[in-house]
């Protein structure tokens, strides 16, 4: 094993790395940009090393700043957590150049995978199904290919990748301006004007499936994922294992998934994404990192991902086998992030002034942020997450439920009104719902719930902290017992309708 | 004493009276509410009326106030002396809905523009968030580059009636 890695991100996942790192006994060099500096994960380490100004470009993007710390901090391997550097080629390759561990796949794997075009020939060579598509070079190639495919399609980047870069269209008067705005984005998000057209599929289902391969190719799942909860191509709600799969199909599903582990002789740990319909499945795309999501799978399968990823990048060897590997009940997740939900889900920061995490049998919670600590305006929102356990589906989702409501973040806002909401709608709790169905239906269920005004007790709680100021002393009682009138409203009855209603 | 309160798309009120030892009376938008309050430490609060009581826990970040009331929250905004913002669409000023980078300008000063028309995108977090005119009208102001980073909340392109 190692004695010293430096973890190449920030916020919540680089945290998690953090805990499994000490747990081991390794030394952790964090890293941080200027507004990070005495961030959550920066108190987590050992080490810190200081990348430069806020903007990505200048601190978790700016390869040469990372190897200068991990060169100078005497690390030797890095992690990437995800997001930020996680599927960038260049920069494992610079890692390994500066004879360093690259805690993940090799650079010519991540290049592979991360363009859709080659991706899809892997999964084809592997006897995997792929969503029908097109790549092509130019304009009149790409209209032609929609035209074939028949609408809706969806633009992508091909280097994007977890609903970034990508844009659904509806009918060829919109597929100028798409192509336009999409490659845009492609070449400011992954430095490559390059696009993909994929056919939109009716009402699907995302699973995906993780794998761990030994870089020699060996390869094992650790069993799938149901991910279809999300919002604009973003995943809100995991869970594992898939309510909606079935034996034989889970068995399909993860057959498909390592044989693409195997042709690739794939390293680490990755995730092969699946659409569903039905009992038909499609690759989507493969991850070359530690999902989001990963949590769930730890959960129910007992085993720690990161340690696992550690282990194979420091042996080159698997150090368990697929019979090794048993499912025990089921997880869920929900992501909580600083946006405001009412309002177009726009990202917020400011400073997480009150911050109480839930506690309690059966959940875990992976934060990034405690009470006092500042979300910038630099960097994805993500905020934590929290995973509730239960020996059945529904205990799993009472019990997330029971966690949200605990749960509580002041100072900046976040999407905790939405995912209360969304553990108590009906298709939730039935496992009824597909990717488009968070935006096609419960988004103005939630409106309704959303714009609904504040109850009265609310605005008096904020009237009275004002008018009695910071100087008047705690345990005073304003006005005291027995003040009620005849003829006033009963405060409570008149509050009531904050209560939630199980949503449609 | 009288505040008003942003919640949503609302401004409400709030009417505290002190009264004759220690008591005040609560109005909200009007409705008298029959309330006793204790105050706990740290922005805590146990309100209690006919016997039913629940704690309030009150934030204060700038204008904004994050009320916990049972499980649920709620985040009001004090508005300076009770006047009201214009909306957003209804006056002259469209502003940046979040902050990030002004990727592409597609029109400019003295710009005649139609209801829907694109203005400007601004990115972030590799979304990119298309700011279209709310009406018709002419762009009277511009006040973002592209490349230009912008906080939220700031004045962008700035419309008048086209003559």
């Amino acid at each position: 094993m190692f004695d010293k890695v430096l973890i190449a991100n920030r916020g919540e996942i680089a945290c998690r790395i953090a805990c499994t790192l000490r747990e081991l006994g390794v030394r952790t060099v964090a890293v941080c940009s200027n507004v990070d500096r005495g961030a959550r994960h920066t108190r987590l380490a050992d080490k810190v090393c200081l990348l430069g100004a806020a903007e990505p470009q200048a601190s978790y993007l700016n390869i040469e700043a990372l190897l200068q710390a991990a060169r100078a901090s005497g690390a030797e391997a890095v992690h990437p957590g995800y997001g930020f550097l996680a599927e960038n080629a260049e920069f494992a390759a610079a890692v390994e150049a500066a004879g360093l561990t690259f805690i993940g796949p090799t650079p010519e794997q991540i290049r592979a995978l991360g363009d859709k075009r080659t991706a899809r020939d892997i999964a084809q060579k592997a006897g995997v199904p792929v969503v029908p598509g097109a790549t092509g070079a130019d304009r009149a190639a790409l209209r032609k290919a929609a035209q074939r495919l028949g609408y809706p399609v969806i633009v992508k980047a091909a280097l994007g990748g977890g609903g970034k870069g990508m844009q659904v269209v509806e009918d060829a008067s919109q597929l100028d301006e798409a192509l336009d705005s999409t490659q845009r984005l492609a070449l400011s998000g992954f430095g490559d004007p390059s696009l993909y057209l994929e056919k939109r599929l009716d009402r699907p289902r995302h699973v995906e499936v993780q794998v761990l391969g030994d870089g020699r190719g060996h390869a094992i799942h650790l069993f799938e994922r149901e991910c279809s909860l999300q919002r604009r191509h973003q995943k809100v709600l995991e869970e594992c294992p898939s309510p909606t799969v079935t034996e034989g199909l889970r068995d399909r599903l993860t057959d498909a998934a390592v044989a693409i582990a195997r042709e690739l002789k794939y390293r680490g740990a990755g995730t092969v994404e699946f659409l569903l319909a039905g009992e038909d499945f499609w690759f989507l795309e493969m991850n070359t990192r530690l999902q989001v999501e990963h949590p769930v799978t730890e959960i129910v399968t007992g085993l720690d991902l990161v340690r696992l990823q550690l282990e194979v990048a420091a042996s080159g060897r698997l150090p368990i086998t697929q019979s090794d590997i048993v499912r025990r009940g089921h997880a869920i997740e929900v992501r909580i992030y600083a946006e405001d939900a009412a309002r177009g889900f726009l990202p917020q920061a400011g400073t997480a002034l009150r911050v109480r995490w839930p506690q309690g049998p059966f959940v875990r919670v992976d934060a990034g942020i405690e009470p006092g600590d500042a979300v910038p305006v630099h960097y994805d929102p993500i905020l934590a997450k929290v995973v509730a356990a239960g020996g059945t589906r529904d205990q799993a989702l009472a019990r997330l439920t029971t966690a949200l409501d605990q749960a509580l973040v002041h100072g900046v806002m976040t999407n905790l009104p939405f995912l209360r909401a969304l553990v108590r709608a009906r298709p939730v709790a039935a496992a009824a719902a597909d990717t488009e169905w968070i935006e096609r239906e419960f988004l103005a269920s939630f409106a309704a719930v959303a714009g609904a005004p504040a109850p009265e007790l609310a605005l008096a709680a904020a009237a009275l902290l004002e008018w009695m100021g910071d100087g008047a002393p705690t345990g005073t009682v304003f006005p005291g017992p027995g003040a009620a009138r005849a003829g006033s409203t009963d405060a409570f009855r008149a509050a009531g309708r904050w209560r939630l209603p199980g949503l449609e | 004493m009288r505040s008003h309160w942003r919640d949503g798309d609302r401004v409400r009120s709030v009417d505290l009276v002190p009264q004759p030892g220690g008591r005040f009376r609560t109005t909200v938008d009007g409705v008298e509410l029959d309330l006793a309050i204790e105050r706990l430490e740290d922005g805590r609060m146990r309100l209690s009326s006919s016997g039913e009581e629940v704690l309030a826990e009150v934030t204060t970040a700038g204008a904004r106030r994050f009320v916990r009331i049972g499980h649920m929250d709620f985040v009001l905004e004090r508005e300076a002396g009770g006047r009201r913002r214009a909306a957003a669409t209804g006056g002259g000023a469209l502003e940046s809905p979040m902050p990030g980078m002004v990727t592409k300008v597609w029109v400019a000063e003295g710009d005649v523009v139609t209801r829907g028309q694109p203005l400007l995108a601004i990115e972030a977090m590799k979304m990119e968030h298309v700011i279209r005119s709310p009406r018709d009208g002419r762009v009277k102001r511009l006040a973002a580059a592209a490349g230009e980073m912008v906080e939220g909340g700031v004045t962008l392109v700035e419309l008048e009636e086209a003559s």
